[in-house]
């Protein structure tokens, strides 16, 4: 035990732009890479993780000085950099023990697939991160390896039961058959269905205008370069800069957002060998039974609503998060939120009025959960060294997938300590989802009996 | 130079670097010569110009006037090899203007 310690300390002591590529080239070997392949894969993961930390390094040396500024011009604290989902990732991979999820999400689904648990082969091992996300929660509140893959494999259960149930209404939506989606983003649907329920039963919410036209309108606002200039530039106005700060500022977060997703690009590129030999090797496995496949939510990216609804939830953080109590995160990275709108699409059946009131409710959800999480990711970004943080500097996300439940699961080993709120929290959205997921397995019965 | 193709995602990261990773290598095995290109989903119309082809994952309402690939295939792995045939007539065909 005292060996494998040193070896977890040896490891960690090397830094996550180091470590995380000798564990990957490994992997790539077992699934029988090509050496060369392996080792290149190996050495694009280094450079996605030195890239992302000089890049987060950069956005905290231009948001930290403006949320200080901010602070004392308006008395209002936000000390938490928010880097999005690109910086939780790239922390998330850096825990030592993040490769081991692999094994553990293609074995559950094995056996809930051969158990007749389920119909959905998850296809997405990219969001494998979001998994270790959560177990990284779990871990820092317990300090056990086992506890927080325990919690992860409750995950990735739940995950797959949410994915077959949410499949039919994905296909009418989408006109997609066949596959549907394994993200944990769709979680927060089952707790909008209550308010859905009430919603529907105002007539004029369910009106529905056309989505095409506005999107052409205001898409431009979801540009990325676009985005982080109006941000900065909101930001070095609160912060009383001269105008040379402000539209440096601008310019300084503009380049920030427009990279992450440059940057993040390697990860991916890194990491799609290992994950197509699953992907091969699941397909051939269960060959003779049809299956839907599991994916990310951007096959759903043609749909205007979403694109709409994350528009519109835009200026609605940004305002909650000076005046939400309770609230230490600024809004930036995280700030195009695709996790409050993908869910609302699939609870609202794309009726946009809808979607865009379940966006409001659901907002300062987003602003506690990222505050909430802040600690733990802060911490294991230093201890990898995944990302170079001044010190006291911290950093979390606004728009953290599926928060209801990844804050409930991550914490609920806290009743040990007298804290019943999670477990509370999660007893409340497993009702909604049991009342929820009734409501589709109803709809899809009604379509078939009507042959649709 | 490399003839280019294009796929896009939702945010230029992640399903569309898994589907354009695995369309360049199957590529690369069948010694066809293109470079595959992501971008996102916004950024599409600025990208046609120039493409052999689109390899699109979401469900279009617009028309193109480049091949559209379904990119869901290489994701599924249903119909996957009819859609890779399908490009690579499109990156032969390809006659830059």
């Amino acid at each position: 035990m005292q060996i494998l310690q040193n070896v977890v300390n040896f490891l960690l002591g090397l830094g996550a732009a180091v470590f995380v590529p000798i564990i990957i080239i490994i992997a790539g070997l077992i699934v029988k890479m090509k050496v060369k392949d392996a080792i290149s894969a190996g050495i694009t993961l280094g450079v996605a993780f030195s890239g992302m930390s000089m890049l987060i390094s950069y956005m905290t040396g231009a948001i930290t000085p403006a949320a200080e500024a901010m602070a004392k011009s308006t008395g209002i604290s936000l000390p938490i950099t928010d880097g999005g989902w690109t910086t939780m990732s790239t922390i998330s991979w850096s825990w030592p023990w993040a490769f081991l999820m692999f094994p553990l999400v293609i074995g559950i689904n094995i056996v809930m697939l051969i158990i007749k648990q389920t119909d959905t082969f998850n296809a997405d091992l990219w969001n494998v991160w979001g998994k270790i996300f959560t177990a990284v929660g779990a871990y820092y509140i317990t300090k056990s390896v086992v506890i927080a893959f325990i919690i992860a494999a409750v995950q990735i259960v739940l995950e797959l039961k949410n994915a077959d149930f949410h499949q039919h209404r994905i296909e009418k939506l989408s006109g997609i058959p066949g596959v549907t989606c394994t993200h944990k983003m769709a979680f927060l649907a089952a707790p909008m269905y209550p308010i859905d329920c009430v919603l529907r039963k105002i007539p004029a919410l369910n009106k529905s205008f056309d989505a095409d036209d506005l999107k052409e309108k205001v898409g431009i606002f979801a540009e990325n370069h676009i985005l982080g200039f109006i941000l900065g530039v909101i930001f070095g106005i609160i912060a009383r800069y001269d105008v040379a700060g402000i539209l440096t500022l601008g310019i300084q977060c503009s380049t920030a957002l427009t990279l992450f997703p440059v940057i993040s690009k390697y990860f991916m590129q890194a990491l799609e060998p290992i994950s197509n030999a699953v992907s091969e090797f699941m397909q051939a496995k269960f060959n003779d039974r049809e299956l839907f496949v599991g994916l990310d939510w951007p096959f759903l990216g043609g749909s205007n609503e979403i694109w709409l609804a994350v528009i519109w939830t835009i200026p609605v953080t940004l305002v909650m998060s000076f005046f939400l109590p309770g609230n230490e995160i600024l809004p930036f990275a995280g700030i195009i939120n695709i996790a409050i709108a993908v869910p609302a699409y699939f609870v609202c059946k794309g009726n946009i009025i809808r979607m865009i009131i379940q966006c409001t409710i659901f907002a300062p959800v987003f602003l506690w959960v990222g505050t909430a999480f802040a600690p733990f990711v802060t911490e294991l970004a230093n201890t990898t060294g995944a990302v170079a943080l001044e010190s006291g500097q911290m950093i979390s996300n606004s728009s953290i997938d599926g928060p209801i439940i990844t804050y409930a699961l991550a914490h609920i080993a806290q009743i040990v300590d007298g804290n019943f709120i999670p477990i509370v929290i999660f007893a409340v959205w497993f009702v909604c989802f049991v009342f929820y997921s009734r409501s589709l397995i109803k709809e899809k019965k009604a379509d078939m009996a009507s042959g649709n | 130079m490399a003839t280019r193709v294009i796929v896009a995602c939702g945010s230029g990261v992640a399903t569309s670097q898994t589907v354009a990773s695995k369309v360049a290598r199957m590529l690369k095995d069948k010694k066809v010569d293109a470079e595959v290109q992501v971008i996102n989903l916004r950024e599409v119309d600025r990208y046609i110009d120039g493409s052999a082809a689109y390899i699109s994952i979401v469900k279009n309402s617009k028309e193109y006037p480049i091949p559209v690939i379904n990119g869901l295939a290489f994701l599924t792995g249903v119909g996957k090899d009819k859609e890779f045939d399908k490009l690579v007539k499109a990156i032969e065909d390809y006659k830059p203007v």
